[in-house]
């Protein structure tokens, strides 16, 4: 009964309705003709939002060659060939480490960088300027020196281009040498830019490789933690691993346990991996290469969203646009739109902030040394003494262990800035370490029958250090002289007719 | 019924391509829907505000609920219409009310340098001279700096909404 009454109800309002609008048939045309207004004004509407949004895809996007009209970015970047710039202990110029610090020669002794050890210079010179450097040598021929490709891995756009075409493992296989003529042109813009959209991209598999053994995708990085990113590809520490592949030196990231030098440290004393023996105490060493970002990351800087371009390549204005000074260099030399951004002080007094903490890590850093130095000279001694392996064994490895925190301090670049306190800590465990590894000195060398200190040798310049390691300077610069005169120029001309036939 | 069903959906259709329901969030990227504010993002993400603020916390007012809404609202769709008529300025300034809201919200995080107890002893008025005038009157260059026409930051990085159109339904460019 219920449901019948409803339905008639319902029946009863329909009838109303139709009838309403049997009686005035306009009124159903006028109801038409507004929905097909309405619909059509919100199909316009529509239409201008997608016609807007689509803008934004399009906006800012050449569509024809620009050039010769850079971008400001393009042309700021030909700053980093700018060399005028010295800080209190570093700068954009060149500075012979050796010189500077000639006791580097005696813990380098056996390795390369007794050799030639340089303050870098900017992008510009990337390639120059490993060139130059004595440790690449003089090679003859395609085949001869002493390095692998690997060399090439940081220096230039060229490598991702030559990796696409031989793989990585050939690439890290060939010597240094025969890919000469493919790698000429200086870091640039495709090292870190995607070529078609300029979105940072990761273009050296180093990086990624260690980012996958830590479990992480580096693809699924931000914004913000890629403008730190582009830089790790290089700015870190690393080393060559001959077990990957057959006959390669693969460029590998000591980053599976962490990043300080306790954490690399372990790493490689589980695969029992040494970059050299030391040629006077014959210990098992370490080279810290450069641990830039690893270092920043234990800093606050890093605890606080601060991203290496933040204060390496800050945003200026210039002609009423604001864009990244791609003339990444000390923020030294540009407090007021790096450090001054957030710090309300003046640029005096920030600059002093940053003297200070590094004549204090440098004041101990110079301690280690000394301690270093003068360790290698008594294993020395104790060797000459007859001393056993098994006496040494203990010895050499402290050796080792404290070197390795003093090269993970001194190799980083602006360390004593970016973590003061753990580049500090570094250095005080290396100081103990070492200190260690000299009473064990000491009482092996007394049981040897010498118990009086070991003369310190005239290490007070490059030239006198090097003479004391026995180095031959003289052959090194020569082959060097002869690979600039003879080999370089070649190996432009080669390049230059492969670019020239590009175009 | 048909009728209302087709502007139903042609509706829905506007909300989603406009992502009007990203502007009920604080997320900075919600202010560059529309792709002349790429400036403001842009150098806000640069500034030392980027790590602590979003566009809302000063933009807004944020002394209540319905207040910070009805302020959002009433913004928003002036924003929604000139940008829909085309009628932007080349350089965007900042109209008064917004600024007394940006105002109010400097004080609202910085009031303890505002009212510092010993320059309220030793200056006369302290409080009022730092509070009744408005703090960008000085710190013009408080986040966003001087530079701010709509072409300022041509190849600055900012996630702008992309390309609405669903992978599936694009054709293969070989085809």
């Amino acid at each position: 009964m219920v449901k019948n009454e409803k339905e008639q109800l319902n029946q009863l309002k329909m009838g109303i309705n139709l009838k309403f609008i049997e009686k005035r048939p306009w009124l159903a045309w006028i109801l038409f003709a507004f929905t097909v207004i309405v619909v059509f004004m919100m199909g316009l509407l529509a239409a201008s939002v997608t016609e807007r949004r689509m803008e934004a895809v399009f906006v800012n996007v050449p569509k024809t060659d620009i050039r010769p009209f850079e971008p400001r970015e393009f042309q700021s970047y030909y700053g980093t060939a700018d060399t005028s710039f010295r800080s209190k202990y570093n700068g954009s110029a060149m500075i012979d480490m050796l010189e500077e610090d000639p006791e580097m020669v005696i813990l380098w002794a056996g390795y390369s960088f007794s050799k030639d050890y340089k303050q870098g210079r900017g992008h510009y010179y990337a390639v120059t300027d490993v060139r130059n450097i004595l440790r690449t040598g003089g090679p003859k021929n395609s085949n001869d020196g002493p390095q692998p490709a690997t060399c090439w891995t940081c220096k230039s756009p060229d490598v991702p281009r030559i990796m696409n075409e031989v793989g990585v493992a050939g690439f890290y296989t060939a010597t240094w040498a025969s890919l000469g003529p493919e790698i000429v042109n200086p870091i640039g813009c495709a090292d870190c830019h995607d070529e078609k959209t300029m979105n940072l991209r990761i273009s050296r598999p180093a990086l990624s490789e260690a980012f996958e053994r830590r479990g992480q995708d580096i693809t699924k990085a931000g914004y913000q933690e890629m403008r730190s990113l582009v830089c790790a590809q290089c700015h870190v520490e690393y080393y060559f691993n001959k077990q990957i592949a057959e006959g390669a030196d693969y460029l590998v990231f000591p980053w599976d346990n962490g990043f300080t030098a306790e954490e690399m440290e372990a790493y490689y004393d589980n695969m029992e991996f040494t970059d050299w023996t030391h040629a006077l105490s014959k210990a098992p060493m370490l080279k810290a290469q450069h641990p830039d970002y690893e270092v920043y990351m234990t800093g606050v800087h890093a605890k606080r969203g601060v991203s290496c371009a933040d204060c390496h390549m800050p945003y200026i204005s210039e002609g009423g646009q604001k864009f990244t000074d791609h003339k990444m260099q000390s923020p030294l030399n540009n407090v007021s739109n790096s450090c001054q951004v957030c710090h309300r002080e003046e640029t005096a007094s920030l600059i002093e902030d940053v003297y200070l903490r590094q004549d204090r890590i440098l004041e101990n850093r110079k301690e280690l040394e000394t301690h270093l130095v003068k360790a290698h000279l008594e294993a020395q001694k104790a060797w000459e003494l007859g001393a056993s392996e098994s006496q040494m064994e203990n010895i050499l490895k402290g050796i080792r262990h404290a070197q390795w925190r003093w090269d993970y301090a001194a190799a980083t670049h602006g360390g004593s800035f970016h973590s003061p306190v753990e580049t500090g800590r570094t250095i005080a465990s290396g100081i103990t370490i070492v200190q260690e590894a000299r009473i064990k000195l000491a009482r092996l060398l007394a049981d040897l029958g010498h118990n009086q200190e070991i003369v310190y040798p005239d290490i007070s310049t490059k030239e006198k250090a090097q003479e004391f390691i026995g180095l031959d300077m003289e052959q090194l610069n020569a082959e060097k002289e002869e690979f600039l005169k003879n080999i370089v120029p070649e190996w432009d001309k080669e390049a230059e007719a492969r670019e020239t036939s590009w175009r | 019924m048909a009728a209302l069903s087709v502007f139903l959906g042609i509706s829905l259709f506007t909300l989603w391509l406009s992502k009007a329901h990203s502007y009920i969030s604080d997320d900075p990227k919600a202010c560059i829907n529309c792709h002349i504010m790429a400036p403001q993002y842009a150098t806000w993400s640069h500034s030392s505000h980027r790590e602590v603020t979003h566009c809302n916390d000063c933009h807004v007012p944020q002394n209540n609920f319905f207040n910070k809404y009805y302020f959002k609202a009433k913004d928003g769709l002036r924003h929604a219409t000139i940008f829909t008529l085309r009628n932007e300025p080349q350089v965007i300034f900042i109209k008064d009310e917004g600024a007394e809201a940006v105002h109010n919200n400097c004080i609202r995080c910085h009031y303890d340098q505002l009212v510092d107890p010993k320059l309220n002893v030793m200056v006369d008025n302290h409080r009022e001279k730092m509070t009744e005038r408005k703090c960008l009157e000085c710190h013009r260059e408080v986040p966003h700096g001087r530079v701010n026409s709509l072409s300022s930051v041509p190849n600055a990085k900012v996630p702008l909404p992309e390309n609405p159109v669903p992978e599936w339904l694009k054709m293969k460019k070989n085809n």
